[in-house]
């Protein structure tokens, strides 16, 4: 193994009561990387996203099994705090969902609850550096106290993004996060996502096949609870290995 | 991959630019056996007639081309179904420049028509032709039905072209030497015949596209190519 994995999934298995939505997924995501979730609706690829920071927890009857690591450390184990993990490993959906508070405070609460930041100047450069990462600085630097719920949908997702990024996580993980936007909103928030890349592991989620062509490097196909095939995106795209990855990426019944 | 698209208009098109390189084949392969029955008959009705049937090769392939960056551009084509399109374009394009060297070899059937006979040039020229047309049907069956094993055999076919190159390489010096005024009747049967091994080239070159499109990879192992043969001076290397 050249590089060391950023989180490294062996052998889960997802009940939600009775019925088993994942069996047996392996899955190396590698640092600086974008990693793509792509497959039918039920795949399980949501699900599976959702364990790699225990939003599963907060859902009843959800039973996770096997071993995830996040840098070697097992983040299901009894001392690990679920709030803690989802700052390293951080998540934005699919819909923008700002909190109803400025902009300002949107990016400021993750910070200020999990204490890092030292002061008001330490949490307004915090909140610059965010806003800027996130590719929104110069559209909303003048009205920070405007509430976050005004912007445009593309903007209330690069600010959801910005949300995300300011805690300094190290993974973060996106659930189809242009599927509200347009196709410009789209391009910014793919070109951001290409940024983002040097320094998180970013895993996506996506029903756009194309999406998942221009902004992954690894590619990991689901269908029916199980993790088909996973590879180089160019690989996945161009020469599938799983009859079953060909006939969906290429639009056939499968 | 026999399934079925869901859209099922992207299915037709596939199948569209895919009859459209078949009917290509149909008529490169008819060019090249007229334009050598043309020579060896001295037909020059047949000549012109191949002559004037290249501008069809000529609008196939360009629709073929317009046809096939309208399917990336709509339907963004990934695995399989890209490889398709892209082995489409190649074929397409070999197709054409068969098209182009069956155009010459009734050109220069014409000119030959007016100069002294190269006793038995003609004939072997047109059996030459017809092998290397078999091996261009071959080569566009084994597309049609993306059999890479037939594939391979066209490829390592290829060779008995290359020596049938050869041997009238061979025959056009020794009468050339013998007699001065044939030498430049000697030097059109030339170009014709190396045209032709050139033609038996694209068929390889189509079958080498039809193990791209079954396998994602193009076949590595260079095909073991008698350099003499194609030089004319077989055993006696470069």
């Amino acid at each position: 193994m050249q590089t060391p994995s950023k989180i490294s999934a062996q052998g889960v298995n997802v009940h939600y009561g009775t019925t088993q939505a994942l069996q047996d997924v392996s899955v190396e995501i590698a640092p600086a990387t974008v990693t793509a979730f792509i497959g039918p609706s039920g795949c399980g690829k949501s699900t599976f996203l959702r364990c790699l920071n225990r939003m599963n927890d907060t859902i009843v009857g959800c039973r996770v099994e096997g071993r995830i690591t996040l840098d070697g450390q097992d983040i299901y184990a009894p001392s690990v705090d679920p709030v803690q993990l989802r700052a390293q490993v951080g998540m934005v959906f699919q819909k923008p969902n700002p909190f109803p508070k400025s902009i300002y405070e949107n990016v400021a609460y993750g910070p200020r609850i999990h204490g890092l930041a030292r002061g008001r100047a330490d949490l307004d450069e915090i909140v610059e550096k965010s806003l800027r990462r996130a590719a929104l600085w110069g559209e909303v630097k003048d009205r920070l106290d405007a509430p976050g719920t005004g912007l445009s949908g593309g903007q209330q997702q690069r600010l959801c993004i910005a949300r995300a990024i300011a805690t300094a996580p190290e993974v973060l993980l996106m659930d189809e996060p242009c599927s509200a936007l347009d196709p410009i909103a789209t391009a910014q928030v793919e070109e951001l996502i290409d940024e983002l890349r040097a320094t998180f592991a970013v895993v996506i989620v996506t029903h756009s096949m194309q999406q998942a062509a221009r902004v992954s490097q690894k590619t990991a196909f689901f269908h029916l609870g199980s993790l088909v095939e996973f590879g180089e995106t160019g690989q996945i795209f161009t020469t599938p290995r799983d009859p079953r990855t060909e006939s969906y990426i290429t639009g056939r019944i499968g | 991959m026999s399934q079925e698209h869901i859209a099922a208009a992207f299915d037709r098109d596939l199948e569209r630019i895919q009859a459209l390189v078949m009917k290509m084949g149909g008529l490169a392969e008819a060019a090249l056996n007229d334009a050598a029955m043309a020579l060896e008959a001295r037909d020059g009705e047949l000549a012109a007639q191949v002559r004037a049937g290249d501008a069809a090769l000529d609008a196939l392939e360009e629709e073929i081309n317009i046809e096939c960056a309208r399917l990336i551009a709509l339907r963004a084509p990934t695995a399989g179904d890209l490889r398709t399109i892209l082995t489409v374009m190649k074929v397409a394009a070999a197709l054409e420049r068969c098209g182009d060297y069956a155009k010459n070899l009734a050109k220069r059937s014409l000119v030959l028509a007016d100069l002294p006979r190269v006793e038995g040039a003609a004939g072997s020229i047109r059996r030459m032709a017809r092998q290397v047309g078999l091996l261009l049907r071959d080569a566009l069956d084994a597309y049609a039905r993306r059999d890479a094993d037939l594939a391979r055999e066209v490829r390592a076919r290829d060779e008995e072209v290359d020596q049938m190159y050869g041997a009238l390489f061979r025959e056009f010096v020794t009468h050339m030497m013998a007699d001065p005024r044939l030498i430049s009747p000697c030097l059109h049967l030339h170009f014709i015949a190396k045209n032709i091994e050139r033609v038996g080239d694209h068929a390889t070159g189509i079958a080498e596209q039809v193990i791209y499109l079954v396998s994602g990879t193009l076949p590595d192992e260079a095909r073991r190519k008698d350099e003499g043969a194609t030089l004319g001076q077989p055993g006696r290397g470069v």
